[in-house]
């Protein structure tokens, strides 16, 4: 079972890799050199070329692949390298799992304070309570000051959509 | 040993493959045909008829005679794509179990991987006949924009018919694997793909023996379907104008236009201008029927039809965006499927492109080939990987880029159930094989090149053969068939093999002669990817993506959730498939349900979810509670799909029990058995 003992050895050391170092590239590699090495890491450990395999070797052999995938999917993307590159100098080997494509989609424009939006003094009262408990996470308590904003200004629609995103954000498990 | 075979599963036909002794040939069903309707038709016995003998029935009985269910597998109830077929299909489609479809004919309810089950059964027992071995293990196609429910469904049709699915493939893919690579040692290539009922654009580098695919996109609305529909649109209104009849209020009437606006469609491919007459559609005094005519030029069809290919355009738009590359990159543009026939696709690709689209293997039968080939290589019991050959394809599907006079393509057979009369064709409809079968098997003899190889398969050294793009352009360039382009120069250079004497075997599978011994061509590795993006539901309904579309596959992603309240012992996460960053306007595929917590102070449980995508291109999710370190079971509801093995299993039992209909002689193989399950 020697190739089922270098897999495993190759799997428990890819935590301790970089990107670069499970492509076997090195950091200047150009987008050619990164694409052929991973072509050559696919015909070692792609899935497909252990058909006839142990269960065992296949499985070492696919956790692997992912890994690659994963390395090359970051390495391929010159705006997701450039950010594992700043990432890589800090220490980190894995770029976090919040990043994705280049055309990530741009975090929703910072929402206008319900202060703002709220018009009356009594609504901008509620609505500034509203606002910091959202800050500090406490959607339901926000939710009370924001019902009590709506009652004060019941033509404030900006405001009743605000607050429907809230219920939805409350009926949601927060991720 | 069971055999491992190739099925391209289509909207119209389906074609069954497989690999023998190193070549890659179709599988034909007893009457030659290699393309068998994806048709079920249901007996008022509740027996079945599949295929050929299906598709007569779908003028005498629509109701019970189902098609197309390729556009509806895997899609919700609810779906816009269901709920938009539902008015123009002649069958019924009800609601189902968890939000499903089902189709319910001759009193009884079918979902639709039972429909499609028994059209891959019928295509697993065609090839169990001519073969004359058990198939028990399949490669199956999908359209490469298919998600994940439609994959996971089309694989669920697979085992119902009992079938071992080795890999649910995509159909690009697979025509690129069947083509193989070329000489060069590095290529850029485009697959077009225009079916019957989805269009996909895949492109792939080749380099040596890996295929890795850069990016895909594709419309799974849109297909040589279409234009048919457009072509019978025109006709219901010449109907309207010239005899004040009404045939859109007519289903059975606009049925019979669907077919003969097919039959019109591919004789324009070959014509100028096409003249039908048609005397059963148009009822007249006293029961009589009045005699309609109806003429189409190319021109006229292309001009239809502009808007239609004019969107695939924007599809290829987008995958050579996604690959980051230009359309002069390209090496190689292969066009594959039944619609491609049409030669303004051959013109517009080349205009988009800039280069000749190849056109090198018979496009309704490349992605069967390569999707057996694949089946080659994933079959364990015949090989090692990495000590394959690549197999070659059988000579029969090879076309020379399609030749364009019209002796060399017969007109096609009238669609049956239709007293056609064509004026281009005087001489009577006879029973023949399909035409696409004909035009590959007789192309050899109609040939006026008799010196021509007819074997084609890729050279092993390099510059023997002619570059095959500069064939395709020589036909492509041809223009208009009438005007008989000169024969392609026959390729210089030192006298190669000679063709096999005599006329081909056109349904052996015997290997061509033996070729000049050379170094096996290794195994080729398809890297896959994903089509479309997946994405959990955040709060504002935002959709938060995960995996990026055109990443290879099999890749996995973690993400940690946590817990919103103090004491909660469930979390659920809602995923979708698709590009939009609002979650609605994406495909749902379902929830995962994390169960089981143990309660603590809100966010101190930490469950790291695992979304996995596998080389099928379906979704798998794991999960484990990070803080304490064990398994969680995570459950993924999927939408409308019944994939647990006992009702997989059911399934299975009723599809072996379901009575096969008696059908002059289409497959003689088997019958049904009284009692079988």
């Amino acid at each position: 079972m020697a190739t089922t003992d270098a897999l495993t050895l190759f799997l428990q050391s890819l935590p301790k890799r970089s990107y670069y170092e499970i492509l076997r590239v090195p950091r200047t590699a150009k987008a050619r050199e990164v694409k052929s090495a991973f072509h050559g890491f696919s015909l070692l450990y792609h899935p497909d070329r252990h058909v006839g395999a142990s269960d065992e070797v296949v499985r070492l052999a696919a956790e692997i692949y992912k890994r690659g995938v994963e390395a090359y999917a970051c390495l391929s993307r010159p705006p997701l390298r450039e950010r594992y590159d700043r990432a890589l100098e800090d220490g980190k080997l894995r770029l976090d799992a919040s990043a994705v494509a280049e055309d990530l989609p741009a975090p929703p424009p910072p929402m206008r304070t319900l202060e703002t939006i709220a018009t009356t003094p009594r609504g901008k009262q509620h609505a500034l309570k509203a606002d910091r408990l959202i800050a500090i996470g406490k959607l339901d308590d926000a939710r009370v000051q924001l019902v009590s904003a709506c009652q004060c200004e019941p033509y404030n629609g900006e405001l009743a959509e605000r607050l429907q995103a809230l219920y939805e954000a409350l009926a949601l498990e927060p991720l | 040993m069971a055999l491992a075979v190739g099925i391209d599963l289509g909207t119209t036909n389906t074609v069954i493959a497989a690999v023998r002794n190193g070549v890659a040939a179709t599988i034909p069903g007893p009457q030659g045909r290699r393309l068998i309707p994806s048709i079920v038709s249901f007996l008022p016995s509740g027996a079945r008829l599949v295929g050929p003998a299906g598709t007569e029935r779908r003028l005498m009985d629509p109701a019970n005679t189902i098609y197309s269910v390729k556009r509806l597998i895997g899609r919700a109830w609810e779906s816009p794509e269901v709920q938009q077929a539902r008015p123009k299909l002649p069958f019924e489609l009800r609601e189902g179990p968890k939000g499903g479809t089902v189709i319910a004919a001759r009193g009884e309810t079918f979902s639709l991987p039972e429909i499609s089950a028994f059209i891959l059964g019928h295509a697993k027992a065609v090839a169990e006949a001519h073969v004359g071995e058990p198939v028990g293990r399949a490669v199956i196609t999908v359209p490469a924009n298919f998600n994940d429910l439609q994959r996971a469904a089309t694989k669920t049709a697979g085992r119902i018919a009992g079938l071992e699915v080795l890999r649910i493939l995509n159909e690009p893919t697979a025509a690129a694997l069947a083509y193989g690579p070329q000489d060069k040692a590095h290529e850029r290539i485009a697959v077009y793909d225009l079916g019957g009922g989805t269009f996909d654009v895949t492109l792939l580098d080749l380099a040596g023996n890996v295929f890795e695919v850069l990016a895909t996109a594709g419309d799974t609305a849109l297909g040589g379907d279409d234009v048919d529909l457009i072509v019978a649109e025109r006709m219901a209104d010449d109907l309207l104008a010239k005899h004040r009849f009404d045939a859109r209020a007519e289903p059975t009437a606009f049925g019979k236009l669907r077919i003969l606006a097919e039959h019109v469609k591919r004789e324009l491919s070959t014509q100028e201008e096409h003249v039908v007459s048609v005397d059963d559609i148009v009822p007249g005094l006293g029961g009589t029927r009045v005699a309609w005519q109806f003429r189409m030029t190319r021109s006229d069809l292309e001009w239809a039809a502009l808007t239609l290919i004019e969107r695939t355009f924007k599809v290829c738009g987008h995958a050579l965006e996604a690959a980051g590359c230009e359309p002069a990159e390209l090496d190689r543009i292969i066009l594959v499927g039944g619609a491609t026939r049409m030669p303004m696709v051959a013109r517009k690709v080349e205009q988009f492109f800039g280069r000749a689209p190849v056109v090198r293997i018979n496009p309704d039968e490349v992605v069967a080939l390569g999707a057996a080939i694949q089946a080659a290589l994933l079959d364990k019991t015949k090989q090692r990987a990495g000590m394959v050959e690549h197999p070659r394809i059988a000579e029969e599907s090879v076309v020379e880029p399609l030749p364009a006079t019209d002796e060399a393509r017969p007109p096609s057979e009238p669609p049956p159930g239709l007293p056609v009369v064509s004026k281009k064709d005087p001489r009577p409809p006879s029973p023949r094989p399909p035409p696409v079968a004909q035009v590959v098997a007789r192309a050899p003899f109609l040939s006026p090149r008799p010196t021509k190889p007819l074997v084609f398969e890729i050279p092993e050294t390099r510059a023997v053969l002619p570059r095959t793009t500069q064939l395709g352009a020589a036909v492509a360039r041809g223009g208009a068939p009438s005007q008989r382009p000169a024969p392609p120069p026959l390729p210089s250079g030192p006298p190669r093999r000679s063709p096999p004497s005599g006329p081909p075997p056109l349904l052996s599978f015997e290997a061509p002669p033996a070729l000049a011994p050379s170094a096996p061509r290794p195994a080729p590795l398809l890297i896959d990817v994903t089509p479309l993006s997946l994405g959990v539901e955040t709060v504002g309904g935002f959709c938060d993506r995960l995996i990026d579309a055109n990443t290879p596959v099999p890749c996995d992603r973690t993400r940690t959730f946590t817990t919103a309240s103090s004491g909660q012992t469930t979390v659920t996460v809602r995923v979708a498939q698709g590009e939009s960053k609002r979650f609605e306007e994406n495909t749902f595929l379902g929830e995962v349900e994390l169960s089981g917590l143990t309660p603590a102070p809100r966010g101190e449980t930490k469950i790291a979810v695992t979304f996995v995508i596998d080389p099928d291109g379906i979704l798998d999710v794991k999960a484990r509670d990070d803080s304490t370190g064990r398994e969680q079971t995570a459950r993924l509801q999927l939408v409308g799909a019944q994939t647990s093995p006992a009702e997989v299993e059911e399934m299975r039992a009723r599809h072996a029990a379901h009575p096969i209909g008696e059908s002059a002689g289409v497959l003689p193989a088997r019958r049904p058995i009284a009692g079988e399950a």
